[in-house]
């Protein structure tokens, strides 16, 4: 807790610490999503944490403004400003920011949640970082990133290994749907879920269906789909 | 805090001047930069919006110090924070090929608009070194980025192909080489009696298997037409 002493106060000095601090978060955090292709790379998180480090610094500044120059005011009519005002609608702004990166595909999947996730909490560190938490920040800090970093090797061996299995299909004709359902039942899977869609116009040019299939043996996903994507009838074929 | 803000602390005619003036000239060196990239929220855009939010600032700011209401003076400029991520959802773009576009211009929008708030409320030291480390993170991250992009361990990788067997074939060179496939997706004519058909995978490369080395393996692969990587 002493180590930063001097900075906990507002100057010069640990308004510049702090700013860069919390670029230094962002950026590290967007760092792994960048490595991934995904939309939010690294200076998306370095701006969002920088502004909300700033918002929290204004508010601390008006405080200290309050306290020192503007004493006369304050004792005239009393004072309700609140410092943390400011920075709780960071909260909220970059919840609409995040929600701009979620998309449904038009195969009824979800992409974009950890972005969004990962930008808002990227966010909230920043807004501790502002107010010169720096122990929460460094802690908040490194579970993010391990976050991040260790736990897609997790859920990519539990989706690798697991027996359930969500595919996209395209078919030339609703008719056809029959034979495959038929074809999976013979392979030893059990459909769970079933969503089939008729072809309308130019959107969707064939009829689709997403299923939510069950291995019963273990057997690699990869195979499975090839297999699928070699039946009769079918065009277009996804794992989603 | 720098002395030299001092007099400029209150709101006067010359602090209205100066916050306004460096509320512009902060909004628009980091709308130049994204007007020069070309993208959709360009110069004026950032001008606006770093000249309205150190408005709000400024103005509450007003009705406490100078008309003495007994307000809340960060409640308006609170308001902005989260108006501005409104404005900034709708820069980002989703295209056809369902990717996101925009999302750091959006974020570029919405740290111009703190800038503006620290400005109106007299905050210049914290303006002014916001507006530095965004240009900062824009002009000069920017390279890094696209260097690690070029480094990235995922690739797409687009195939065409003649039979069925040959997708096998595939997925068994990747897996000796302990390349995994994280996604598959295949598109096939139903007619004629060729299997024809393209996949596009995503692979995760490692260290001792780079793209230049699995390209030629799968081109030479029997039943496989052409190959790319995207």
């Amino acid at each position: 807790m002493e180590y930063f002493a001097g900075l906990r106060e507002l100057n010069m000095g640990s308004l510049i610490f702090r700013l860069v601090l919390a670029m230094c978060t962002g950026g590290l955090i967007g760092l792994e999503r960048g490595r991934k292709r995904r939309p939010a790379g690294f200076r998306t998180y370095m701006l969002v944490s920088l502004g909300a480090a700033m918002t929290i610094l204004l508010g601390q500044y008006e405080s200290v403004m309050l306290s020192t120059r503007w004493t006369a005011v304050v004792d005239a009519i009393g004072q309700r400003t609140d410092i943390s005002r400011i920075g709780a609608q960071v909260i909220n702004g970059i919840g609409f920011l995040g929600a701009g990166t979620i998309l449904v595909t038009g195969r009824q999947q979800v992409t974009g949640l950890t972005t969004a996730a990962g930008l808002w909490a990227s966010a909230c560190v920043g807004l501790a970082v502002g107010a010169g938490f720096y122990e929460a920040v460094f802690l908040a800090f490194g579970l993010i990133f391990v976050c991040m970093r260790i736990l897609p090797f997790i859920e990519n061996i539990l989706i690798e290994n697991g027996r359930f299995i969500n595919v996209y299909m395209e078919f030339e004709a609703v008719e056809q749907m029959g034979s495959i359902l038929h074809w999976i039942k013979e392979q030893d899977m059990q459909i769970l879920e079933i969503d089939v869609e008729r072809a309308r116009g130019a959107q969707t040019s064939y009829p689709n269906a997403v299923l939510s299939l069950r291995l019963n043996h273990k057997q690699q996903h990869t195979q499975v789909l090839a297999a699928l994507a070699d039946l009769d009838g079918v065009c277009k074929m996804d794992e989603i | 805090m720098l002395s030299i803000f001092d007099g400029l602390r209150e709101v006067t005619l010359a602090s209205v001047m100066v916050r306004l003036f460096l509320a512009v000239l902060c909004g628009g060196l980091i709308g130049l930069e994204r007007e020069y990239k070309r993208r959709p929220a360009g110069f004026r855009t950032h001008i606006l919006i770093c000249l309205g939010a150190a408005m709000t600032t400024m103005t509450s700011q007003y009705l406490y110090l100078n008309l003495h209401f007994y307000t809340d003076m960060t409640r308006m400029g609170a308001q902005v924070v989260a108006g501005i991520g409104f404005i900034g959802a709708g820069t980002i773009i989703v295209t056809g090929r369902q990717r996101v576009k925009g999302l750091t211009t959006a974020a570029g929008l919405w740290a111009a608009a703190i800038a503006g708030l620290a400005l109106g409320g007299g905050f210049y030291e914290g303006g002014l070194c916001v507006t530095v480390f965004v240009l900062a993170a824009e002009l000069v991250f920017s390279r890094l980025e696209y260097w690690l992009l070029e480094k990235s361990p995922e690739i797409n990788l687009y195939l065409e192909y003649s039979s069925r067997e040959t997708i096998d074939r595939v997925l068994d060179l990747c897996h000796e080489r302990g390349v995994k496939a994280l996604h598959m997706e295949i598109a096939r004519h139903t007619s004629g009696d060729k299997h024809n058909a393209c996949a596009i995978f995503t692979l995760r490369l490692h260290k001792k298997c780079k793209i230049e080395m699995l390209l030629p393996v799968v081109a030479a692969a029997d039943g496989v037409v052409s190959v790319k990587e995207l």
